[in-house]
């Protein structure tokens, strides 16, 4: 693991050497190692917290209801054509609509705060889970289909049974597609509109002409990005151990 | 003999959306008697799995009558089991999670579900990999699991689709011998479908050979009368190269380039 | 007529979404500044586009797309050859890419703005960034999947070095470059339209917000028109050159049989 992350480390080294060396303006990249005392200041006098709190809970609140969401409606659609020939036309019609575009229209409808923040991230990772789910629900082996009928499987158990479990790759995949798609929108949206929440955070510092602290919080979305998909990997893995990776 | 399936005058055609019908049996007389092993051969694409699948009820009949035990098949039903080429093992349930399935749906009590999963697994020589992943297991474990899964609900007909057609060459023999084995202990009516003819020589009582799309029955040959008994050494006789090569050239005949 | 009719029906949902939205907007259910009617919306765009200055700020997005588009494939390109062939350079490269695709890099942009000032140059290194991420992976790892018996023919003939890069790495690659082309131009489109929007300086994104500004609601809603059609038109059209890239590709000869 280390030795995957030395060129990271290297890449920091330089970073260090090339500014306190004197090789790059401070003011256009502050020295690593204030940058990471002034992030320790941050998380000892609580001046984050707030910030961190506000985009996780926006994060998940959007994220969690779009899998719940997204999954129902892909599985369902698989199962119900009435309700695939309904759905259908309006994913297409809002599929190409890049969901950043849509966050001035819910300031409009749902202001500066949370509300609009979850509504961009619900609305933004909704798509491509209903869209993996509804093909992994459809694509399923009929050979699989056909055991489980011979094996005496009735109709309504079959979608749980078999088609649900069959499908859950696809569907964990456009999970994690919608994982960093709902970072995204979280730091566009906060910088945007809002008075709270890391992109904002970044945004005023980086205003105020605090850079080492900008770049800081920086960091921290960093990191809060790699640490969500390196645990939803591993969270994957464990669900699909039985699958031929 | 007991007729256990009877396939009248049937017909069964293909409609894909935008595509001309394909018809894929048309005029099927056949009869299989209870208790035999009847292998079908013939050229691709001659309907031969097609048959099978009618049988499972998975596909509907468009002309004629098919009959299980004197009564018309309408659906899938617990009297067929099936085993495919490609195994359709559920990749997310261990091997004896797989051969559990079936007694699952049928909702017999725990202890009655452990007993013969566990008997199955002996018996097809799968000790030791209960826990393992199919994915993890050769194509011949992969098949004895599917195989364990289908007879583990005790099925009256036990329907074959080239079964070991995915397998080597080496594995195919050893499964061809087990095959023999299990179905001597408890002779199931089986229906066995393969493109390979020595293969279907050895294993059957009675081989059909079927024409060309759309198909029918081009002739049926008693294998098992014409060599006498069966046993593992008689894979290589004179005998039964003799058969497999009359079979295959009324197979031949209908092949076409 | 009848294919017009089987249009409408597929999508009567679209239709329902839109006659319900014009009915509210009509009946006044709704203020019209929270939600204009799409007819509305509709003439607002066309006379933005003959009136107004729309056409500019669509020249100015197109042209930074396009030029972030092709900065980020000039680089990603021999980079994902170069990862794919030469090891320190993949050593040093993937935990970067590994660290950088599920990090929203628009939190990079404060640092751009540092950087780069406040005009064209942060929006187009930003949008070339990221679209040099789907593009990298591409190559890298169709580069990667190159069937090692192409490479050896080539170099039975007399195929050498770095020939053999562009005559047979660079072809056999071209369906996954084409791939990760396709993922990277929408991207770039979309950075570009963010950028101007958090930002300003001209384009279809600062059109948007000043709209949402001078609390404009139905300039805004042109905005979400404008950039997803564009957005749209720019898939067809990448789809289409892959096509014609990829005449000789079995995934393309398919689409005619």
């Amino acid at each position: 693991m280390v030795s995957r992350m030395l060129p990271l480390l290297i890449l920091a080294a330089l970073w260090e050497g090339l500014t306190r060396g004197g090789l790059l303006r401070p003011e256009a990249l502050p020295p690593l190692d204030r940058v990471v005392l002034r992030w320790l200041a941050f998380v000892v006098q609580g001046d984050l917290w707030p910030h961190l709190g506000a985009s996780l809970w926006r994060q998940a609140a959007g994220f969690l209801l779009s899998v719940v969401v997204g999954t129902g409606l892909g599985i369902g659609m698989a199962r119900f054509p009435s309700l695939q020939s309904f759905c259908e036309p309006l994913l297409a019609l809002t599929y190409p609509i890049p969901k950043q575009a849509l966050i001035p229209v819910f300031m409009i409808w749902l202001g500066i705060g949370h509300a609009s923040k979850i509504a961009v991230i619900f609305m933004g990772c909704l798509i491509p889970i209903v869209i993996s789910a509804f093909h992994g629900a459809r694509g399923v082996d009929p050979y699989l289909i056909w055991s489980a009928t011979n094996l005496g499987t009735s109709r309504r158990r079959l979608w749980w049974r078999l088609i649900v479990p069959a499908a859950l790759p696809d569907i964990l995949s456009g999970i994690r597609i919608a994982l960093s798609l709902s970072f995204i929108l979280l730091v566009t949206s906060e910088i945007l509109a809002a008075r709270a929440g890391l992109g904002y955070l970044s945004f005023f510092l980086g205003e105020s002409g605090a850079y080492e602290e900008m770049f800081a919080v920086v960091l921290t979305v960093i990191l809060l990005g790699y640490a969500a998909d390196r645990a939803y990997h591993r969270l994957m893995h464990r669900l699909l151990v039985w699958h031929r990776m | 003999m007991a007729v256990k399936i009877e396939a009248r005058q049937l017909q069964a055609v293909y409609k894909a959306h935008g595509q001309p019908p394909v018809v894929a049996l048309d005029g099927l007389d056949l009869q299989v008697h209870a208790n035999e092993f009847l292998a079908i051969v013939g050229p691709s694409g001659c309907g031969k799995s097609t048959l099978l699948y009618l049988i499972a009820g998975f596909l509907q009949v468009t002309a004629g009558a098919l009959l299980l035990n004197d009564r018309l098949i309408v659906g899938p039903q617990r009297d067929c089991g099936i085993v495919f080429q490609h195994f359709a093992l559920f990749p997310w349930k261990t091997v004896k999670g797989n051969i559990l399935y079936g007694l699952e749906e049928r909702r017999l009590p725990r202890a009655e579900r452990e007993r013969i999963a566990q008997s199955y697994i002996a018996q097809m020589k799968l000790t030791g990999f209960e826990q393992s992943y199919p994915h993890q297991l050769s194509g011949g474990m992969q098949q004895r699991v599917a195989l364990a899964r289908t007879l583990a609900l005790d099925p009256d007909v036990l329907l074959m689709d080239e079964p070991f057609a995915a397998l080597d060459a080496q594995t195919r023999r050893l499964m061809q011998e087990e095959l023999l084995e299990t179905w001597s202990a408890r002779r199931k009516t089986v229906l066995f479908v393969t493109h390979d003819v020595r293969e279907a020589v050895y294993l059957a009582d009675r081989v059909v050979v079927m024409t060309a799309r759309p198909g029918r029955v081009k002739a049926v040959i008693e294998t098992r009368r014409a060599m006498g008994t069966r046993d593992r050494e008689l894979f290589e006789t004179a005998e039964l190269s003799a058969q497999a090569n009359v079979i295959w050239q009324l197979v031949r005949e209908e092949v076409q380039w | 007529m009848v294919r017009l009719r089987r249009t409408l029906s597929n999508s009567y949902s679209v239709l329902l979404l839109f006659l319900v939205w014009e009915g509210i907007s009509r009946a006044g259910l709704v203020h019209p500044f929270l939600l204009p009617a799409p007819t509305a919306i509709c003439l607002k765009l066309v006379h933005l586009l003959v009136h107004g200055d729309l056409g500019q700020h669509l020249i100015v997005s197109l042209w930074r797309t396009g030029l972030s588009f092709i900065v980020a494939v000039a680089i990603a390109v021999p980079l994902g050859l170069a990862m794919a062939h030469i090891r320190l350079v993949r050593w040093f490269c993937e935990p970067i890419i590994a660290v950088g695709f599920p990090t929203p890099k628009i939190v990079f942009l404060q640092i751009l703005i540092l950087w780069f000032g406040f005009q064209d140059l942060p929006k187009i290194v930003m949008a070339a960034v990221e679209g040099i991420f789907p593009i990298v992976s591409a190559t890298y790892l169709g580069a990667l999947g190159v069937d090692r018996y192409l490479l050896w023919s080539a170099r039975s003939m007399g195929t050498a070095g770095s020939r053999l890069l562009w005559k047979v790495t660079l072809p056999a690659t071209l369906p996954q470059i084409m791939s990760g082309v396709q993922i990277a131009l929408p991207i770039c489109f979309i950075v570009i339209f963010v950028t101007e929007m958090l930002m300003g300086g001209g384009g279809l994104g600062d059109a948007m917000m000043l709209a949402q500004r001078f609390a404009d609601s139905e300039g805004v809603f042109v905005g979400i028109v404008m950039v997803s059609a564009l957005g749209y038109a720019a898939m067809r059209g990448v789809a289409c050159l892959r096509h014609a890239l990829l005449r000789w590709h079995p995934e393309t000869q398919e689409w005619h049989a």
